[in-house]
């Protein structure tokens, strides 16, 4: 791993995060910080919470305690559309697209946030940062071959590159990755983890994955949870030692 | 003190009970509604069309000699197999697809328009009037009420009580119920739910065939007579919440005193407005009403 | 990833949606029909027909509105009556009671529904799916209830006795009592919304609106406001069926509740579903072809409620986009086939 500068306010921050739904404390006073930069992985069992703790920082559902930053700046309890504005976009462990419309739709309709907001209203061509940008990612993704190909009617694992191709579409700074390899084939997977490796630098990526492998290779820092709590966090190494990751995991087994 | 009583007994009190049987019978017709859309999904625009359709069944076989009391068995017991291939041949073409609420609403709706005019093709655009069939009036508290409302009210409380037990106390509406809450689940128990489908569809319809022979006598017979009754059913639904038993007969009940109570303070053309007012304020406050859904309450 | 495809075009590639340079085609092609129809009435002095195709094109402004909402964004309006009744009272008081003058009239109906769909709106989209349905057939039940028993309104009498005004455009200028003109002015109005929509709906708002039939839900965390989109397309809505609801006492000369009542907002959605959802051009064919229909069916029977009722219902079964949905393919097929041959003649 490059060394990166280290700056003083990291890209995001999360302090004290949690909220209940009816009683049940699905993520209860988790904090971590995410290096500029660099790769952070959140790991735990299912039903660990990891997705509800994506579902509070991307703005989807509001917390009812904690604090979320963005580059030092408060943004707790934004909607998703202001987290986007403030720079964080996110994939989604379910497939998430348009599957009526086309594939390179799909991408310009992500990266038309990109445009001044009164092109909304001038024609299509107008837009040409968002058109380039959407054909930038076709060929990135390799996609280019489907892009008039409904997103409907692609294969899973195009689906899933798809994807992620959707949430870099607005060129975020911080990019959150909920299972980006789930159901992928071997292959797919390794490209996939090629595929993030080369994201992080300008992007600071918040990555939630099962493959534990996977997870080790690619993360610069790693955070463990067990029923909605962090329970341990740090290099990935550190982390595959710690006894109470490995209660966590196979304790149960 | 004595104004005030005769103000209760000749004004407040009569008023109350034109409410009152009024009520019950929106909360026939609405039950219906909100059973066929806490079962299906479904909200059928149709429903007012039944409603008249009934009516119209009761006056022909009125006219071949049939009885009244036949007419309350034999026209709910015609409607079903109306409502049976209703829900079989339209309602299931369009069931699956994903926009499946707006489609059926859709389709219901085209029903409606044709079943309003087949009844003014058979029957002709003029209002009818039945006869009374129970005559005469009784005087309760001082008040004279005619003895056809005293029945309508009583046989309506009664039929309300009669399908609350039927979906909350039997085998068939536990099935109902089980259905609502979660089709596959269901169906994996042994319910079978396509007949359950077809079935609850054709019951809601039974319910407004059979509000149309109860009202007939009293608010006449008309092929549009439907339209503005059906208003107040929906409005009932909403408010009481889509799908809510309870909630279709509180609300109803509730509803048909406000109207009665406001156009005495101020003015019967306003009630109108009033009760829709309150329906758009529910939707927003509460869109899933006040009671909640079959199935899950 | 992949080895990225050389294109030897720098240009973007911009989405196309197929469809719509065929419903172009269709608009051109109705156009064309509509003027050979005004060219035959007028030789044939035959003003009765003139007046209902103007007709048929005023209801067709507020079937393109329902359009915008079902076709475009997937909200389903049971009560666009409110704002093409309000745009005719509005429209009909500043003519009575006013200026005798076009631009204030359709200037006060098009305020006055803008005005009314933001608060429509705002009320409208607190809720999704068939709530939302039941949501505006409940605002236009209480507006409808509301002026039906307004002595000032005219109760439910209407409004009677609009004058017929002259419409000055520049240099030109008709009468609306004149048949021929006021229907080549009101064609000419609805094209030309027909071409401003299409146009819109084919820009990035349009889209967004698309992407937002297609997956409400992923559309915040692309960075756009869902409600904030759904409350303008609202308010265009309101605004066009507005518009539209102005020129009608302006052909008829009166103004009646019944514009208001559910009646008219469910044909303006049998129009719709009729003609093709989500093709404007569509709603104005269905619009068309239904007042044609139930003027022929209506001249041998009253009954052409089961005529238009069955068309409609197969049309929600078998045909997911109308007619004009019908017909699309087979335009698509044939625009491709001319794309085919022009680029191979092309050198």
């Amino acid at each position: 791993m490059t060394a990166f500068p280290r700056t003083a306010t990291p890209a995001l921050s999360v302090r004290d995060l949690s909220v209940n739904f009816g009683g049940l404390q699905a993520v209860a006073g988790v904090g971590f910080e995410a290096e500029r930069g660099r790769i952070t992985s959140v790991i735990g069992p299912n039903g660990a919470g990891k997705s509800t703790l994506f579902n509070l920082i991307s703005g989807a559902i509001r917390p009812t305690g904690g604090r979320v930053t963005l580059d030092g700046a408060d943004v707790t309890g934004r909607s998703p559309d202001r987290m986007l504005a403030g720079g964080l976009a996110r994939s989604f462990q379910i497939t998430n697209l348009f599957f009526e419309l086309p594939v390179l739709e799909n991408l310009r309709i992500a990266a038309q946030i990109l445009e001044t907001p009164w092109r909304a209203v001038l024609p299509l061509g107008r837009s040409r940062k968002a058109l380039v940008k959407a054909d930038a990612l076709l060929e990135r993704f390799g996609l280019t071959a489907k892009a008039d190909a409904l997103a409907g009617n692609l294969s899973h694992g195009e689906q899933r590159r798809l994807e992620i191709a959707v949430a870099l579409a607005c060129e975020p700074r911080v990019l959150l990755l909920d299972e980006p390899t789930q159901g992928m084939s071997h292959g797919d997977t390794a490209d996939t983890g090629e595929l993030i490796k080369s994201l992080a630098g300008d992007l600071t990526v918040l990555l939630i994955e099962h493959d534990i492998g996977l997870v080790m290779s690619l993360s610069d820092h790693v955070v463990v949870m067990a029923q909605g709590r962090k329970i341990a966090e740090g290099a990935p190494a550190a982390v595959r030692a710690n006894p109470a990751v490995q209660a966590a995991y196979f304790g149960h087994a | 003190m004595a104004e005030t009583i005769d103000y209760l007994q000749f004004i407040l009190a009569p008023q109350a009970l034109n409410g009152l049987s009024l009520g019950v019978a929106v909360v026939l017709m609405a039950l219906g509604l909100t059973i066929i859309f806490g079962l299906l999904d479904v909200i059928n625009m149709a429903h007012g069309e039944f409603y008249a359709m009934g009516a119209f069944l009761a006056l022909s076989l009125a006219g071949l000699g049939v009885g009244f009391w036949a007419l309350l068995v034999l026209v709910p017991l015609l409607m079903i197999p109306i409502g049976w291939a209703a829900e079989r041949w339209l309602i299931q073409r369009v069931f699956h697809s994903r926009d499946r609420h707006i489609l059926t609403l859709l389709l219901t709706f085209g029903l409606g328009m044709i079943l309003e005019d087949v009844l003014k093709l058979a029957y002709g655009p003029n209002t009818m009037r039945p006869e009374t069939p129970i005559a005469g009036g009784t005087e309760i508290l001082g008040m004279f009420l005619p003895n056809y409302r005293l029945f309508l009210i009583g046989f309506g409380l009664a039929l309300i009580a009669a399908v609350w037990v039927v979906v909350f106390r039997t085998r068939l509406g536990a099935m109902v119920r089980a259905a609502a809450f979660d089709k596959d689940m269901a169906s994996s128990l042994g319910v079978p739910v396509r007949r359950v489908y077809a079935g609850t569809f054709a019951f809601g319809v039974a319910l407004a065939g059979l509000s149309g022979v109860l009202l007939a006598p009293i608010y006449s017979v008309f092929p549009t007579m439907g339209r503005d009754f059906i208003l107040m059913a929906f409005t009932v639904v909403i408010v009481g919440g889509m799908g809510s038993i309870q909630g279709a007969v509180v609300a109803g009940l509730l509803l048909t005193q406000v109207q009665a109570i406001s156009s005495l303070y101020i003015s019967p053309v306003w009630s109108d407005p009033l009760v829709f007012g309150i329906m758009v304020l529910v939707l927003m406050v509460r869109p899933r009403g006040l009671f909640g859904r079959l199935g899950n309450a | 990833m992949r080895e990225a495809v050389m294109t030897a075009v720098s240009l973007p590639r911009s989405p196309s949606r197929g469809p719509l340079n065929a419903t172009h085609w269709l608009a051109l092609l109705f156009l064309a029909v509509a003027l050979v129809f005004a060219a035959v009435a007028w030789t044939t002095g035959n003003g009765f027909y003139l007046r209902l195709a103007t007709e048929a094109l005023i209801f067709a402004g507020l079937a393109m509105s329902v359009d915008l909402l079902l076709g475009y964004t997937g909200l389903l309006s049971l009560g666009q009556a409110l704002y093409f009744g309000l745009g005719a009272y509005v429209s009909a008081l500043v003519l009575r009671d006013g200026a005798p003058s076009f631009w204030l009239a359709t200037g006060a109906a098009l305020a006055a529904g803008a005005l009314a769909g933001l608060v429509g709106g705002v009320i409208a989209n607190r809720v999704k799916g068939v709530y939302f349905a039941l949501i505006t057939f409940g605002l236009a039940q209480v507006v409808a209830k509301a002026v039906y028993n307004t002595r000032e309104l005219g109760a439910s009498d209407g409004i009677i006795g609009i004058p017929q005004i002259r419409v000055t455009l520049g240099p030109l200028a008709l009468d609306t009592a004149d048949p021929l003109s006021f229907f080549l002015f009101v064609l000419g109005l609805t094209m030309a919304v027909y071409a401003g929509l299409a146009y819109l709906m084919d820009a990035p708002f349009g889209r967004t609106l698309a992407a937002i039939r297609a997956n409400e839900k992923r559309v915040p965390f692309l960075g756009f406001n869902a409600w904030g989109h759904k409350l303008a397309v609202y308010v265009l809505a309101a605004c066009v069926a507005a518009l539209s609801g102005a020129l009608y006492p302006m052909l008829r000369g009166f103004v009646s509740p019944e514009l208001l009542f559910f009646h008219t907002s469910g044909n303006a959605v049998v129009t719709v579903i009729v003609g093709g959802v989500g093709t404007l051009i569509g709603p104005i064919a269905g619009s068309v072809l239904l007042t044609a229909l139930r003027s022929v069916v209506g001249s041998w029977t009253e009954h052409h409620l089961i005529v238009v009722g069955v068309i409609f219902m197969l049309s929600v079964i078998f045909l997911r986009k109308g007619l004009v949905g019908a017909l699309l393919p087979w335009l698509e097929r044939r625009a491709a086939a001319r794309a085919r041959h022009g680029r191979r003649s092309a050198p």
